[in-house]
């Protein structure tokens, strides 16, 4: 088992329990030992990494610093934003003595363990993605997705800027598409999967946020997928929840309504396949009913 | 037909042509630009290490020293007056790019930063990092946008209009929608740049096609210094991609094969800051003697230290990264001399004015002359800005005290007809051929070193190439964005200069500065050719001639470094 | 090396438009530009592109290759012709496109003129006819900002204007930065105010393209942040993405964890949150908006507090605040995994060009199906 010190962020607690409960559920049979940090706060998301910049520092500084207190070499993420906020900060702290020194230094004063840069953050889909974990992954999704149709919405933040996240090609990601073939389901590819689901300002800028979000509903839904797949519960909240506002857009427009296609947090997508309690997977959560994938499955 | 009248005309939107424009503006005049390409698009922009002036930041320094510095660079050739004034008004230019906004790298106190260049004998090239051409492209596009000053962009500028002794209006083709058009303007400032695409290798855009020499060659006037080209000694291999003199100015060394800093043995006192000229030579001697490195020699900046490079020298980092596969931080990087800046250009005086009324010419185009048979690195930018101003003020307060305009219509009707013919040829010749046979001829002739029996041969090559040039097909038709007629075009421009430019260079039977003709001339004669090349084109040929070389205070020197 | 591209042609006079292959013969050091020389001369005179300087310093030969703009200077070929990629190159993306790789500008530097990108001096007086005097470090703060070269790179990939075309952009709000944060320029406060318009940096969708897609390392995004930070700074926060950011940041030094259900009515508003009151009991319904009450507080917030005024007393405010990652060296090398599916152009993003004027969003959205 390979301990890991795990940071929740903020939906996995509130709004998006389903991502936490189906997580810790499948921890274990993918080799994971989850050790939970409770010390923590919001990781800032692009909200504190803009308007105050050197607190969003800190908090992320302080995270991992608790992170390295559990003794364990990685921090695992469930969401997009946290994984760039924390590797972003981790990666600047690593790299700068002076800084380091200073942040270090306010941690103590704060009464926060110190950071000293020893941990790396990965994101959940990289640790099942490849090496141990794929090789787990292939046993426990035993059930299979019988060849369901998943379309993969990886989002921004896991992908941009690879300079900071650097896990796999940008504009060629292959993680999720290659957990959805361990488990057993087939690949529906297209372009609008490496863009943006307008999360970030789908209350200030609603329309503008919208007109992102259609492509890749659109664009899954023409190519005949039964479901979709996120790595992070921001893009899982828009893909979802938003859904109905899309439709009321349309309807503005004229157009003729889309037919609703429901949306997998990544541990449940595997979590389905490995055959998980209702009660871990937790799909009456979800705005956008999971029924019709349920039924499909099911026959 | 008359697309608009404007009281000055500036051709060409790199530095020299935004500076002068501002200044024609802030003279009340109402001025436009006529560019061919976008203007943060010219070639200044491309400049790195540095603009040189006076201002006493890094080390005792006066414009006096400057102006020495620069007629000894210029091994004698410079016409003094013009260089005392330039030196004398370069700090005043300065002060005023930072007040606009110049993004200069700084030192610890604060002031603006001075780096040592070539041959300058006190530290006075103001820089920032390595992109000082860029920063400069920037202000002066900014402060041009702040006046909203009119543009014809991407407008090909094609003919110069004279008529009743005076230069009256530019013909154009409209790149973005096709036609010939015609901008009148009471007067007219050529700053179209240099022409190193004459070269296979240099450290020059496309662009770079002596566009202004020669509209102005066709129309009568006299170009002066043709022969004198000079190659950068740091430019990459193959590309011809330049690595700033700034990277010498920071303590990079020159290595050949044998890991010798082989500048000991040419300019034992400035070694690799000599001037340019100097170390191109050296670095050619050492290729051609066996002790080069794949037909270059190693630029060597590992000793800096990755701090220094990543702050100082960021763009040669990356240039190199990209275009030679070699990181500075950990390998020599392969440099040899490419061709970088004419010296020689439209004949004008120190206020850009040329032999024609409503004429006039600022930048790499012109020749005041400045550099005479040499120029000192980071004395070009400074150029730009110091004759693009005294051009535009010039041109605006002419323009601003004379009122009539008269550009003849049939001006418009000829250039038409010459589209025409170069459109409706279906079958001939396409430009590239002639293109990269005048570039690696003129690299293999006309180049470093310049002997007796190729410059000869390449005269004939030249003319055999104008031969071909008259049956060459555009295969572009179309009207929208036709850049393929454009470029056929620029290859007709780079054959008529390098026609001056041979003829010149033949003549010339010494050795002074850029020309250097080891074999049968190796020192220089003051007797006999301390004088101007004048090259005035007479219907289909050049024509030579010579011209007084104006000394106010040094006279010519042993030059060392 | 044998190379082939696909390339995609437009013809601007009869608005034709069709996807050619060509196949040549090029050196090994060349880069996309040579290669579309190559074609233009050798054997098709008729396409059009832009290029001048070939070193990445002009900006002038920005287009998308696989869908992804980049400048075709720095694009070196070896690579891809020796594993018989064949790119497609089409034309930058957000511009309406005039003919093959060459877009009509005009929209991009009306934005640029928009944000006033010139110096409004007069906030320090230079000392004696000289240089004002300013440190380096002063001026590192728009270091990065002043790289950009106008190429477009950023703009062609923005995943906000490709929604809303009347978004500034990362090129011209980058600028503005280049101009907010330079301690010369005396309109500071006017600046923000006019950048948090409508469609300024709360607009901003945070998709980091224009980070990935620049060649000069500008990092637009962390332009806009730091234009965001400022904006806060100085007071200028009534925008919805203002309050929502100031939420995360209350929430943070209260309960630690963020306070969802309030951010609504916080960032919107109470009167706009009654009227989105249908579609939040729809989330409520699905325990999607828990109470806030008892607050769900994170352990140890204590040291999350302290830390805000720790971090408050050490003037780091606004974009000084913002690390750089100057000091950042090396970039992590990505890993690759299992093969690269390099041949089947029909799943490569936005490889068709987007044709729109400004406005006509319905009929690009349609266009930019491959």
């Amino acid at each position: 088992m390979k301990k890991v010190a795990y940071y929740t962020g903020c939906l996995a607690t509130l709004s998006a329990k389903e991502l936490d409960t189906s997580t810790r559920a499948l921890a274990p049979k993918l080799g994971l030992e989850l050790e939970t940090l409770e010390s923590v706060t919001c990781c800032g998301a692009g909200d504190i990494h803009e308007a105050e910049p050197d607190y969003y520092l800190h908090l992320n500084a302080r995270i991992l610093a608790y992170a390295e207190e559990t003794g364990a070499d990685t921090l695992m993420t469930v969401c997009n934003v946290c994984t760039l906020n924390l590797r972003q900060a981790n990666f600047m702290l690593q790299k700068d003595d002076v800084l380091r020194a200073r942040v270090s230094q306010n941690l103590e004063a704060a009464g926060a363990p110190p950071y000293s840069g020893s941990v790396e953050v990965k994101h959940f889909l990289w640790l099942v993605a490849e090496g141990e974990g794929y090789e787990l992954l292939k046993q426990t999704a035993h059930k299979g997705l019988k060849g369901l149709r998943i379309a993969p919405f990886y989002g921004c933040q896991i992908l941009r800027p690879s300079k900071l996240l650097g896990f796999e090609d940008p504009d060629r990601p292959w993680s999720l598409e290659r957990i959805i073939e361990a488990c057993d389901g087939e690949v529906v590819d297209y372009p609008a999967k490496i863009k943006c689901c307008g999360f970030p300002i789908i209350q200030a800028r609603e329309n503008t946020a919208l007109g992102e979000l259609a492509q890749p509903i659109e664009q899954a839904l023409e190519r005949g997928a039964d479901a979709m797949v996120t790595p992070c519960p921001l893009c899982h909240l828009s893909l979802d929840a938003w859904q109905s506002k899309l439709n009321a857009a349309r309807k503005k427009k004229k157009q003729e309504p889309l037919p609703p296609i429901p949306i997998l947090h990544l541990s449940q997508l595997i979590g389905v396949a490995a055959g998980l309690e209702d009660s871990e997977l937790k799909f009456k959560r979800h705005v956008v009913s999971v029924e019709p994938v349920l039924e499909k499955l099911a026959t | 037909m008359v697309e608009a009248t404007h009281d000055v005309l500036v051709v060409g939107a790199g530095c020299a042509g935004m500076r002068a424009a501002i200044e024609a503006h802030d003279a009340g005049a109402d001025v436009a630009v006529i560019s061919k390409l976008h203007p943060t698009r010219s070639h200044s922009g491309a400049a790195e290490g540095g603009i040189n002036a006076a201002l006493g930041n890094a080390a005792d320094d006066d414009p006096e020293t400057h102006a020495f510095d620069t007629v000894k660079g210029s091994d004698y050739l410079g016409d003094q007056d013009s260089i005392e004034v330039f030196t004398r008004e370069a700090p005043e230019d300065i002060i005023q790019l930072e007040h606009w906004g110049a993004f200069f790298s700084r030192r610890e106190d604060g002031k603006l930063a001075q780096r040592p260049f070539g041959a300058a004998g006190s530290p006075r090239t103001i820089y920032a990092a390595d992109i000082t051409g860029h920063v400069l492209i920037q202000v002066l596009y900014e402060q041009l946008v702040k006046r909203d000053i009119r543009v014809y962009e991407e407008w090909f500028a094609w003919r110069l209009v004279e008529n009743d002794g005076r230069c009256q209006g530019v013909i154009c083709w409209d790149l973005m929608n096709g036609g010939v058009k015609l901008v009148a303007g009471k007067t007219v400032v050529l700053a179209t740049g240099g022409a190193g695409r004459l070269y296979r290798a240099t450290t020059n855009a496309y662009a770079c096609t002596g566009d202004g020499m020669a509209m102005a060659l066709r129309l009568g006037l006299p170009l002066k210094d043709m022969e004198f080209m000079q190659f950068h000694p740091t430019t990459l291999f193959p590309s011809g991609i330049l690595l700033t003199e700034g990277c010498r100015g920071e303590g990079a060394y020159l290595i050949n094969s044998e890991g010798e800093r082989f500048m000991q043995r040419y300019a034992p006192n400035a070694m690799e800051l000599a001037s340019r000229d100097v170390v191109s030579r050296s670095e050619q001697t050492e290729i051609d003697q066996g002790r080069g490195v794949n037909g270059s020699v190693l630029l060597d900046m590992r000793h800096l230290g990755a701090e220094k490079i990543i702050e100082r020298l960021p763009g040669s980092r990356e240039l190199s990264l990209v275009f030679a596969g070699v990181d500075p931080i950990h390998d020599p990087v392969p440099v040899r001399p490419g061709a970088h800046y004419h010296m020689g250009g439209v004949a004008t005086d120190t206020d850009g004015l040329t032999e024609l009324t409503g004429l006039y010419a600022a930048g790499e185009v012109a020749c005041v002359s400045v550099h005479g048979a040499n120029r000192l690195g980071g004395n070009s930018l400074m150029e730009t800005i110091t004759f693009g101003r005294r051009a535009g003020r010039a041109a605006a307060e002419w323009a601003q005290s004379h009122t009539t305009i008269d550009v003849p219509a049939s001006a418009v009707a000829d250039a038409e007809r010459e589209v025409r013919t170069l459109l409706d040829r279906e079958e001939g010749e396409r430009p590239w051929q002639i293109r990269d046979e005048l570039g690696s001829t003129m690299l293999e002739n006309f180049g470093v070193f310049r002997r007796e029996h190729q410059m000869a041969k390449q005269i004939e090559i030249i003319d055999g190439l104008r031969e071909r040039y008259g049956n060459v097909v555009v295969e572009d038709k179309g009207n929208v964005f036709n850049n393929d007629l454009t470029q056929a075009i620029e290859l007709g421009y780079l054959l008529d200069l390098a026609a001056c430019m041979l003829q010149a260079g033949i003549a010339r039977k010494e050795s002074r500065g850029a020309h250097s003709r080891p074999d049968d001339y190796p020192d220089r004669d003051d007797e006999n050719f301390l004088k101007h090349s004048i090259t005035r084109w007479n219907g289909d040929g050049p024509e030579l001639s010579y011209e007084e070389v104006r000394m106010t205070r040094w006279t010519p020197q042993e030059r060392k470094y | 090396m044998q190379v082939a591209l696909k390339i995609w042609r437009y013809d601007g006079e009869t608005g034709d438009r069709a996807l050619r292959e060509y196949e040549f013969d090029a050196p090994e050091e060349a880069t996309l530009l040579d290669c579309l020389d190559i074609v233009k001369d050798r054997i098709d005179g008729t396409l059009s592109y832009r290029k001048s300087c070939r070193m990445m310093i002009c900006g002038s030969c920005g287009m998308r290759m696989d869908g992804a703009a980049v400048l075709a200077c720095k694009v070196r070929m070896y690579d891809m012709a020796t594993a018989g990629h064949v790119p497609v190159i089409s034309a930058m993306g957000n511009l309406p496109v005039v003919k093959d790789l060459v877009v009509d500008m005009g929209p991009f530097w009306r934005k640029f003129r928009a944000v006033k990108p010139w110096l409004e001096p007069g906030y320090i007086e230079p000392p004696d006819e000289r240089e004002h005097r300013i440190s380096q470090e002063r001026m590192n703060v728009v270091h990065k900002e002043a790289l950009c070269i106008n190429c477009g790179c950023c703009v062609s990939e923005c995943n906000s204007m490709e929604s809303d075309p009347e978004f500034l952009g990362p090129q011209a709000l980058a600028k503005g930065m280049r101009f907010v944060g330079d301690p010369r320029d005396a309109q500071k406060v006017e600046r923000l105010e006019a950048y948090s318009s409508e469609h300024g940096i709360w607009e901003c969708t945070r998709c980091y393209f224009c980070n990935e897609r620049c060649p000069k390392g500008v990092d637009p995004r962390d332009a806009i942040a730091k234009l965001g930070a400022e904006a806060m700074a100085e007071g200028i926060d009534r925008d919805m993405g203002a309050k929502h950011a100031k939420w995360f940041v209350t929430s943070a030094k209260t309960t630690g964890w963020l306070r969802e259900t309030e951010l609504v009515p916080k960032t919107q508003g109470i009167v706009s949150s009654i009227t989105q009151m249908k579609f939040a009991m729809g989330l409520a319904r699905r325990g999607k908006v828990p109470l806030p009450f008892p607050p769900h507080v994170a352990e140890d917030v204590k040291e999350a507090r302290a830390l805000h005024d720790i971090v408050r007393g050490q003037g780091r405010q606004g974009a000084l605040g913002h690390v750089q990652g100057e000091r950042a060296l090396a970039r992590i090398e990505h890993t690759e995994h299992g093969s690269v599916r390099r041949d089947v152009p029909e799943v490569t993003p936005g490889e068709a060009p987007v044709q729109r004027d400004l406005g006509d969003r319905a009929e690009s959205s349609e266009e930019a199906k491959p």
